[in-house]
């Protein structure tokens, strides 16, 4: 067998190269390095960490190879060894580069130098280390003052100041107002993403007098759909989802009560501090669901984790990773997840910042826990009750079954539940063995043996041991360990190797009395083929040996499997028969009871243990472990912020308290600029600084400093307060300038980043079918809760079939929608929705003929657009004669598609064109066409 | 209103270039731009690339860094992970190791304790000019060895499928990176404007592991997401729903426009609001071309029984052929970049190549479904001289471990050492390169990740894998993160593809 030496032991076999005169730094060497290593290791992008064009960088090293050069040692200095190619794959520069490589001359020169003690003078780089904290967004904000401006009957508050003096300093001027229906479309859309009915256009249209924007602002306020409108965008930065990611995608099932946590905080103008706070270190009890937000990633559930514990461990760094990422992107807007591996290129942090970040949440893990309310109290103890009650129950109800192998004919076995009623034995091991299926490969989802007293003996919990035959995994799914891990179901069961037979063997802990053994192949009764139809079990007193057993029940007193009969087998009196189906019935009933209290009590959130250790990691490999590090806050920050800095055994719930007391101290130059320039791109569709999640040196420069900075100050000022924020906002000249394009704007700006116009922009995915149901008058605003499928199944073989015919549940908004990671909506999803993949800060507006297709030939749109003419016409025949604006009623009923659709009636020419349509076509041909219009779907 | 990307200063300069020479889009302009760039040593900058996108024409095929070798991308993706002691990389060692433990082996691997070594289940043979020894398992493909460049070291970080499948496909383990078939056509767009970009043909038995991860747009714009499709179920809504009759449709569509005309002219400077009109043009145009691709009528009877579409004793195989047809189709009128899936998700190794206990039993299903079809594509390729253009990817998450798992017949994940290959444009013929151990257990000569294998394929595409640059969240992304060497060994003529083109 071939093997491959280790670097290490090759760099020892070398020589040292001779000792020469001692060369010059400036002279002899520079230029060496300059012409064959500047190529890729200068400058701030240098590669593999490693910079030579400056003295403290070149000695501290690259990445995982520690110092370059290590003075009078050549044999010892990575610089010397890749340079001579003592491991000749890693020589550089490498061979498929057009640098040439030194000559053997050159290397003895290098070699000379470093053995002479690596002079470097101090003072002859050319190259200057870049302050990496010089940054604006580093430094603190203060109020700045307001800029004067030429034209003073323009703004309407400070905003407009900041946003004018630019303007007019690029020669440029505001738009017009917008007309009044436009604004009120557009505002709707922003605060609720629903449009405007045809009652709120009349209202704000006969409210002249001053102070109409400003009440229909409060109004759109104070309107629960705002809460879901905003909550939607910050899912999208934390990339929410109702599924666990990966290959598995299976479903999260109580990840909705955070989703439901944010929108009633933007309601409520919870405080962006507390917001914050909340959403790390916890909240009161009952909102628990707030630390949904540190495990809102995709996470490699414990079947798809490798067995091997390097394995374990690369998959909770990822996981751990990804709450770093959620916590910095989010609120510092600073890509922290770049120090993973090597200090940040670019920002102010290194990989020991990095792990000692990690160091607050490695008491976290992604799972669900209990909800801490009195109500939920109360059902838990209802639960145990209900739990203790079927135990009796599940005592009782045996007596009635006959036993096995006691000439009695049993009924035949069932693909979902079994009992074999067994005369008290003591029993060491218990080994089921499967004689033939009904088909393919035995399975068994859980098997269970109770002793006298109704325990089960069997569960892994209590010291039992499994072994078989052999097993047919899927990793998470079918798994020997499933046998008897107390969960029921075919995604939690045992398969064996072989086809149509195969053996499990139980070993308890200690010798036990064992009266029955329950088992099936899919107790929730979906999985009906793999069921063992002829088997044998027997006990055996012994721990070891072939010849001690006994068999204690089997297939051969009970009716053929599929046997329909089932009335009076037993025996039983009438009398009897009544208490057993009674019994029964009281079972399923407290079984449903049971898992609707273990739905409503649990949520998916941060589940808190005893923190790990954390290790600065070599290169981010969880394998190259150096120095174990404290919780503490980014060293850069120390001046502005008052550090948090932890011991190393900090109990879990101060590691929280503290980060988030670090990352809402007012004096945070980030948190609150971040925030305020997120909610001005929800506003305006770009942000401030146009990478919202990245206010680094990496990260955009603002086009309105000064203003940015006055809205922090403003929000922190205000308490934080969200509400306040879009009130300023939006009661600004800026925002209520109309929309047109003009040459001169366009010219000098035209991604309108300066606001010469309010930028118009397409609806989102959520906003388009969210208004297609308002519009068709069939939008369910029921809120909150579990959500609704977009699939008709989910994963595995079919993959994602969509539901392409909602019931009212599914004409909820669309956040309501049980969100599928990386699968997006049929129709929907390819208007740029998020797949919750990664963080989605800012939607893109892609234009795609697949979206032309969905919108237009889906029976989505099909339904709704049904469904609107329904309406109209329903609206028109009810219409009083008086009001009627045209006697024609097909030109009424375009008329009315037209208010509902755009707010508006349509002209003369859209009014001839509709008509022939409608004449010919029918209505809902109109309504198809209207919600496929671009002026449907853009926001003036 | 768009959201243009941010432009490095190379960028805007490209962008002028390309100003400077019109909208053309001839690959000979392509060509020409590439050594108008080059003689201004443009090029040898290192900063990224980030082509310009049109909302209104995404699919406009745009130059590449240098002159390519291949114009599109076909793709074999074989899901579940291919043993490649099964297959490409022979191991005789193994039969003398055959039931014997490895030393100093692992006791335990990803799916549980490990089992002694096996032998290859299959015999291996020599094949063609070359002699190379390929697998009596697929007897079909191994007649093409001669025009293959093996890679047999390749590693992947992670063991796990559904990461792995991501890894392969986006550079990325994680959930949610742009595909590389969205990377292609987002870089080069498209030579057919009825047809969509990028298109992943999906397999008769299900959706492979990782899914849309697959075919996903990441955070590129969404027009470059694969469009899934299957010789079965085309693309979907392609027609009205609702029974809506054709001249209603056509009244539908001739209002919109008018509809769309009316309010454009009232906001005659927005692109966006012409690009979606645009938008529903080509909609239009797919609409008419989709259904005669799935029309198989057209295939000569030759053609079908060279394929196996007209297998009816495995009727898994058949449609296969017919996805294989499919796939064959597409790269004839000219998409970008086309997927072909051969395996669903796990499902114990029933439906996919994740041979965990019963690897014989199960790889010789699905082998029958791969091998006649997939090589029949090819040769089909080689005969109608697409072949000259096009790239042919054969790929799988991983390979599996030198010995079976303990208590059953199959072998679990290997990362650390498999075999994918390339054949077609710019592709040497031939060649193996990189080596595994004697037993298979890792790579031990010219140790290669994904990477390099991905930049390989950008590469041969014109593509510097260094430099195709999407700015997300205050990242340059790029579909091999910070890594990626290009395979020189396995390329036509090495070194001469890009000279002049470069420094």
């Amino acid at each position: 067998m071939r093997h491959v030496f280790p670097f290490v032991a090759i760099v020892c076999m070398c020589s040292g190269a001779a000792r020469a005169a001692a060369p010059d730094f400036v002279h002899d060497i520079r230029p060496l390095i300059e012409k064959h290593c500047y190529a890729c290791h200068a400058g701030e992008q240098a590669k593999s960490g490693l910079r030579l064009d400056l003295k403290e960088a070149a000695f501290k090293g690259g990445d995982g190879w520690g110092p370059a050069i290590v003075p009078g040692k050549p044999d010892e200095s990575p610089l010397v060894q890749f340079a001579r190619g003592d491991d000749p794959d890693l020589r550089m520069p490498p061979k498929e580069s057009d640098v040439p490589p030194l000559a053997a001359a050159d290397i003895e020169r290098l070699v000379a130098w470093v053995n002479a003690g690596a002079v470097w003078p101090d003072g002859v780089d050319t190259a200057k280390v870049v302050d990496k904290t010089d940054h604006w967004s580093f430094k603190p904000f203060e109020r700045p003052a307001v800029p004067a401006v030429h034209d003073s009957a323009w703004p309407k508050n400070d905003i407009d100041r900041f946003i004018l003096a630019r303007l007019e300093a690029e020669g440029l001027k505001p738009s017009p107002e917008a007309d009044r229906r436009a604004w009120l479309r557009r505002a709707t859309f922003d605060l609720t993403g629903l449009p405007p009915t045809p009652e709120e256009v009349e209202q704000f249209a006969s409210d002249t007098s001053p102070g109409a924007h400003e009440r229909v602002i409060e109004r759109l306020l104070a309107s629960p759909r705002y809460g879901e409108r905003y909550a939607q965008h910050w899912l999208d930065v934390i990339r929410y989802a109702d599924t666990h990611g990966y290959e598995v995608n299976t479903e999260r099932p109580n990840a909705w009560p955070y989703r439901d946590y944010c929108i009633s905080a933007f309601n409520a103008d919870l405080p962006y501090d507390q917001f914050v706070r909340e959403q790390i270190a916890g909240g009161e009890p009952g909102k628990e669901a707030s630390t949904g937000f540190l495990v809102t990633a995709a996470v490699l559930l414990p079947g798809q984790i490798g067995a091997d514990d390097v394995s374990k461990r690369a998959a909770r760094q990822d996981a751990l990773n990804d709450i770093i990422v959620n916590v910095s992107d989010t609120v510092l807007g600073l890509t922290v997840g770049c120090a993973r591996c090597h200090d940040h290129k670019f920002d102010p942090v290194t990989a020991r910042d990095y792990y000692s970040l990690q160091a607050f949440f490695a008491g976290v893990e992604y799972g669900e826990r209990m909800l801490e309310t009195p109500e939920a109290f109360a059902l838990r103890k209802e639960h145990d009750d209900a739990r203790r009650r079927i135990t009796a129950i599940d005592v009782e109800l045996p007596r009635y079954q006959p036993l096995a192998r006691a000439g009695y004919t049993r009924p035949p076995v069932t693909p979902h539940l079994n009992t074999e009623r067994i005369a008290a034995v003591s029993a060491r091991r218990l080994r089921f063995t499967i004689l033939d299926t009904n088909v393919y490969e035995p399975c068994i989802d859980e098997l269970e043996v109770f002793d006298g007293e109704g325990r089960n003996v069997a569960l892994a919990s209590a010291g039992t041991k499994a072994s078989s035959s052999g097993n047919l995994v899927t990793a998470g799914v079918h798994e020997l360990e499933h046998i008897n891990d107390g969960q029921y179901g075919n995604g939690r069961s045992w398969m064996a190797a072989t086809r149509n037979n195969g053996w499990v063997m139980l070993e308890f802990k200690e010798p036990v009395t064992i009266e029955r053994i329950v088992w099936g192949r899919d107790r929730t009764e979906k999985f009906k083929d793999r069921t063992p139809t002829s088997y044998r079990i027997e006990v055996s007193a012994a721990t070891g040996g072939d010849d001690a057993w006994t068999l204690v029940a089997d297939s051969t007193d009970r009716l053929p499997f599929g046997t329909k009969e089932k009335t009076n087998l037993t025996g039983l009196s009438p009398e009897e028969q009544r208490t057993v189906a009674a019994l029964e019935k009281e079972k399923t009933s407290l079984q449903a009871r049971i898992q609707t209290i273990v739905r409503d009590t649990r949520v998916f959130a941060g589940n808190f243990k005893t923190p790990h250790p954390v290790h600065l990691l070599n290169r981010g490999d969880a394998e190259q472990r150096k120095e174990e590090l404290a919780p503490e806050s980014i060293v850069t920050f120390a001046g502005l912020v008052a550090p948090v800095s932890l011991a190393k055994d900090a109990p879990e719930p101060d590691r929280r308290r503290g980060l988030a007391t670090w990352l809402t101290d007012p004096k945070h130059p980030l948190p609150a600029r971040v925030m305020v320039n997120r909610i001005w791109q929800w506003h305006f569709g770009t942000g401030i600084v146009d990478t919202p999640n990245d206010l680094g040196r990496n990260g955009s420069k603002p086009v309105h400093p000064e203003l940015l900075d006055w809205l922090a100050a403003e929000f922190v000022d205000s308490g934080w307060s969200v509400k306040h924020l879009h009130r300023l906002i939006m009661g600004s000249a800026t925002f209520r300038q109309a929309s047109a394009a003009n040459t001169t704007g366009l010219a000098k700006d035209a991604d309108t980043r300066l606001l010469w116009r309010f930028p118009p922009r397409r609806l989102e995915a959520e906003t388009i079918r969210d208004t297609m149901l308002a519009v068709s008058g069939r939008l369910n605003l029921q809120m909150g809760g579990r959500g609704f499928d977009l699939f008709r199944s989910r994963g595995g073989l079919s993959g994602f079939p969509p539901i392409e015919s909602f019931d009212a549940g599914g004409r909820r908004r669309m956040i309501y929608a049980h969100k599928v990671r990386m699968e997006r909506d049929d129709v929907f999803g390819a208007f740029d929705c998020p797949d919750a993949g990664q963080s989605m800060a800012r939607r893109r507006q892609s234009t795609t003929p697949i979206q032309a297709l969905n919108l237009f030939n889906s029976p989505f749109t099909f339904h709704e657009a049904q469904a609107l003419a329904a309406r109209i016409e329903a609206d028109i025949t009810a219409e009083p004669a008086a009001t009627k604006p045209h006697s024609d009623p097909v030109r009424r009923q375009i008329d009315r598609a037209f208010q509902f659709a755009f707010t508006r009636s349509p002209d003369a020419l859209e009014m001839s064109a509709a008509e022939a349509v409608v004449r010919e076509h029918g209505l809902a041909t109109l309504c198809r066409v209207i919600f496929n219009s671009n002026e449907f779907l853009f926001v003036p | 209103m768009t959201f243009p990307e941010r432009l490095s200063t190379g960028g805007r300069r490209l962008l002028d270039r390309r100003g400077f020479l019109g909208d053309s889009a001839s690959a000979l302009t392509s060509i020409a731009l590439s050594s108008l760039l080059a003689s201004d040593n443009l090029l040898a900058a290192t900063e990224p690339i980030r082509p310009t996108i049109d909302p209104a024409h995404p699919y406009t095929p745009r130059p590449p860094h240098f002159a390519p070798k291949a114009k599109n991308v076909l793709v074999i993706f074989c899901a579940g992970a291919v043993s490649q002691l099964e297959t490409w990389d022979w191991k005789p060692e193994l039969i003398k190791w055959d039931d014997k433990p490895l030393p100093g082996g692992p006791a335990v691997t990803f799916q549980g304790p490990a089992g002694n070594l096996a032998r290859p289940q299959y015999e291996f043979k020599p094949r063609g000019q070359t002699g190379k020894m390929v697998s009596e398992m697929i007897p079909h493909l191994a007649e093409l060895t001669d025009d293959i460049a093996f890679v047999h070291s390749l590693t992947s970080k992670t063991n796990t499928h559904g990461p792995a499948e991501n890894f392969l496909s986006t550079g990325s383990i994680f959930d949610g990176f742009p595909s590389i078939g969205a990377w292609v056509t987002y870089a080069l767009g498209s030579e057919n404007q009825d047809l969509p970009a990028f298109v992943s043909i999906l397999d008769p038995r299900g959706v492979p592991q990782a899914s849309s991860n697959n075919w996903g747009p990441g955070f590129l714009p969404a027009e470059f997401q694969g469009t899934t499709l299957s010789a079965k179920d085309p693309v979907r809504h392609l027609r009205p729903a609702g029974g809506i009759s054709a001249a209603g449709d056509r009244a539908a569509r001739d209002l919109l426009v008018r509809m769309n005309e009316h309010h454009l002219a009232q906001h005659p400077e927005d692109n966006s609001l012409a690009a979606r009109i645009a938008s529903y043009e080509l909609a239009a145009r797919m609409q008419l071309s989709m259904p005669t691709l799935n029309d198989l009528s057209t295939e000569s009877a030759a053609t079908l029984k060279a394929y196996g579409a007209d297998d009816e004793s495995n009727p898994l195989k058949a449609a296969f052929a017919r996805n294989c047809i499919l796939a064959r189709r597409l790269i004839e009128k000219g998409v970008r970049f086309v997927q072909l899936f051969n395996g669903a998700y796990a499902s114990g190794g029933a439906l996919n190549w994740d041979g965990h206990s019963k690897l014989k039993e199960q790889y010789d299903v699905h082998a029958a479904i791969l091998d006649q079809p997939a090589a029949a594509l090819i040769k089909d390729l080689k005969q109608r001289g697409l072949l000259a253009d096009t790239l042919v990817v054969w790929c799988t998450e991983f390979g599996r471990m030198p010995f079976f798992q303990k208590g059953v017949k199959g072998r679990d994940h290997n990362p650390d050492g498999f075999t994918c290959w390339m054949t077609g444009a710019g592709v040497k013929p031939g060649v193996s390169h990189g080596v595994t151990d004697d037993l298979g257990v890792k790579a031990v000569e010219n140790t290669l990740s994904l990477y390099d294998f991905n930049a390989t394929i950008l590469h041969l595409l014109g593509l510097d894998n260094t430099r195709l640059s999407f700015r997300h969240n205050g990242f340059d992304r790029r579909l091999t993160d910070v890594h990626g060497h290009v395979i020189k060994e396995i390329l036509a003529q090495p070194k001469q593809a890009n000279q002049g083109m470069t420094s």
